[in-house]
């Protein structure tokens, strides 16, 4: 086993070498953003300022969910890849959730 | 049943075009029964994303001439399928050669479903893309009658537009909000019933896949990856090839995920720094990324399939058999099932749950309902047993790395490391312990 420093070190090895950054990954996905519609929403900010350990920041695979300089947390629904992991991944159940309307969204190329 | 006004009529809507939608509208389709398929992606395929694979047997089912079709829809046949299993820096790789060079191809969503959008629009199914179903329209008993769709009635009335039928398939996938709407299921599933998958599309030099990977132009590879892929963590890495790229993902339960606060895209990025990626991935482009959640509730979490005027099949009913890495299919066989029982009860011109019951009787006899119900303790397993993900794949890769690296010593005394070895990180007894529980599994 690695230790927790050495786990550290490799960490910041791959985001410098290998530049590994979700925006890029984001960034070969084709969006159709519906900017009429945010389909995603917390539904109370207070609970998110009360929650302890946010898991939302780390299982969404699109890094939807981000955290302000003041603690808030900020949703970028345009990222959004439609998984339906934070409808029932969020501890208190506080992500108003639904599908962008028809047409918008996401439109995988490949899939 | 009492009669509802709605905006269009039909016999059967089926909300959702994916292999299972698109199944069950290709056999009503073909007879002759009125049917509209509604998607809210641009496309069939468009909101879709899987491994991955799909098997000649099932589309056979929709497309008798298949392969033999063009534009052919797929990416390359299966000629070497098995497991790769990974520690920190070696591998264990146990394939095996296929020999019917038809059995299975790569695939992409994208481009394999409107592949069946247009089988089913050729049947005579009307397809309506960019459209999204928000709720049930109901009669006065209070039974589904029909759909409402975000899109407005007509140009001079923004109000949204209602779509009236006899029977509704729910083809919806994962995510099956409206399944629950129509009470179908008595509760939304939890994180430990899904593992959420993320995946990359990486396309590599001219030339360089074929000779990375040891394939000729008409070859390709399926492997499943176990260990050091998921740092651990329960689920399973994959490796697929297509015409000119790879497809490479990870998933793991998103219960774990969200436990130990890990990102998806991060195992995927550590996965690449293992020696046997960094040669294969090296100079790749990445062509597409992606997400999707796998339904794992299984036959524990099935719903009810039926409800007076409704079905559902596919993802959105639970037919995922992880373990054969059986989905499309699954999705194909449950949506024509669902097709059946639809048109049986035209015939009949009863749509209660007296006469859909028919679908659940059908499902039953199925080998795949007997498949996820024989193997209704799996998900439970390895969530409980993480060894499978860690310490067997270490164990394996030493134990090889001893028997075969044992030059000048005496081979008692190799086989004897090896005891230790397995002594060591699991014990007999727990090694038994493991094998019993996995065995139980299909007894």
């Amino acid at each position: 086993m690695s230790s927790p420093s050495n786990q550290l070190a490799r960490k910041n090895f791959l985001i410098i070498i290998l530049g590994m950054n979700i925006d890029d990954k984001i960034s070969s996905v084709k969006f159709y953003v519906d900017e009429e519609y945010a389909h995603l929403k917390i539904k109370n900010e207070g609970t998110c300022l009360r929650c302890e350990t946010k898991p939302c920041l780390f299982f969404c695979p699109a890094n939807v969910y981000r955290l302000s300089e003041e603690g808030r947390i900020i949703v970028a629904y345009q990222a959004c890849l439609e998984c339906g992991s934070c409808r029932v991944a969020c501890p208190f159940l506080n992500i108003s959730w639904d599908y962008p309307r028809g047409g918008m969204g996401l439109a995988y190329k490949f899939g | 049943m009492g009669k509802v006004k709605a905006d269009f009529e039909y016999d059967v809507v089926i909300v959702g075009g994916g292999p299972a939608g698109l199944s069950a509208g290709i056999y009503l389709g073909r007879k002759g029964v009125k049917t509209l398929l509604i998607e809210r992606g641009r496309f069939c395929g468009a909101k879709n994303l899987f491994g991955g694979v799909v098997y000649t047997e099932s589309i056979k089912t929709l497309a008798p001439e298949f392969p033999n079709v063009e534009p052919f829809p797929c990416e390359r046949q299966v000629t070497e399928e098995g497991y790769l299993i990974l520690t920190e820096r070696g591998y264990v790789k146990l394939t095996h050669s296929k020999e019917d060079r038809t059995h299975s191809f790569t695939a992409f969503r994208a481009k394999f479903d409107p592949f069946l959008a247009d089988v089913a629009q050729r049947a005579g199914v009307d397809l309506a893309p960019k459209t999204k179903v928000v709720d049930f329209l109901k009669d006065d008993d209070g039974n589904i009658s029909g759909v409402i769709v975000d899109r407005p009635k007509s140009f001079f009335d923004s109000s949204p537009a209602s779509i009236s039928a006899k029977v509704v398939i729910l083809a919806e996938g994962v995510n099956r909000v409206l399944s629950q709407k129509a009470g179908l299921y008595s509760r939304d599933f939890q994180p430990e019933e899904v593992v959420l998958s993320v995946k990359e599309v990486l396309q590599l030099p001219k030339g360089e896949l074929e000779k990375r990977l040891g394939l000729k132009e008409d070859e390709g590879l399926a492997l499943e990856i176990l260990g050091f892929i998921t740092q651990g963590y329960p689920g399973l890495g994959f490796l697929y090839t297509n015409k000119n790229s790879i497809s490479f993902g990870i998933g793991v339960f998103l219960s774990e995920l969200a436990k130990n606060r890990v990102r998806p895209y991060e195992l995927l990025e550590r996965a690449k720094t293992h020696p046997f990626f960094q040669r294969l991935f090296e100079g790749a482009e990445v062509l597409e990324y992606g997400a999707h959640l796998i339904p794992e509730w299984g036959y524990k979490g099935f719903p009810k399939f039926y409800g007076n005027g409704v079905l559902v099949c596919g993802d959105a009913g639970g037919f995922v058999n992880p373990l054969f890495k059986e989905g499309t299919n699954l999705a194909i066989y449950s949506g024509l099932l669902a097709g059946e029982t639809a048109f049986l009860a035209l015939e009949k011109g009863d749509f209660s749950e007296k006469t859909l019951k028919v679908y659940e009787e059908k499902l039953k006899e199925s080998y795949f309902y007997k498949d996820l119900a024989l193997a209704k303790n799996m998900k439970d397993l390895f969530l409980r047993n993480k060894h499978i993900f860690s310490t067997y794949p270490e164990l394996l890769y030493e134990a090889m790395s001893l028997f075969f690296s044992a030059q000048g010593k005496f081979k008692r005394e190799v086989i004897k490391e090896i005891i230790t070895l397995i002594k060591k990180k699991r014990g007999f007894l727990g090694v038994l312990k493991d094998f019993l529980s996995f065995a139980r599994l299909f007894w």
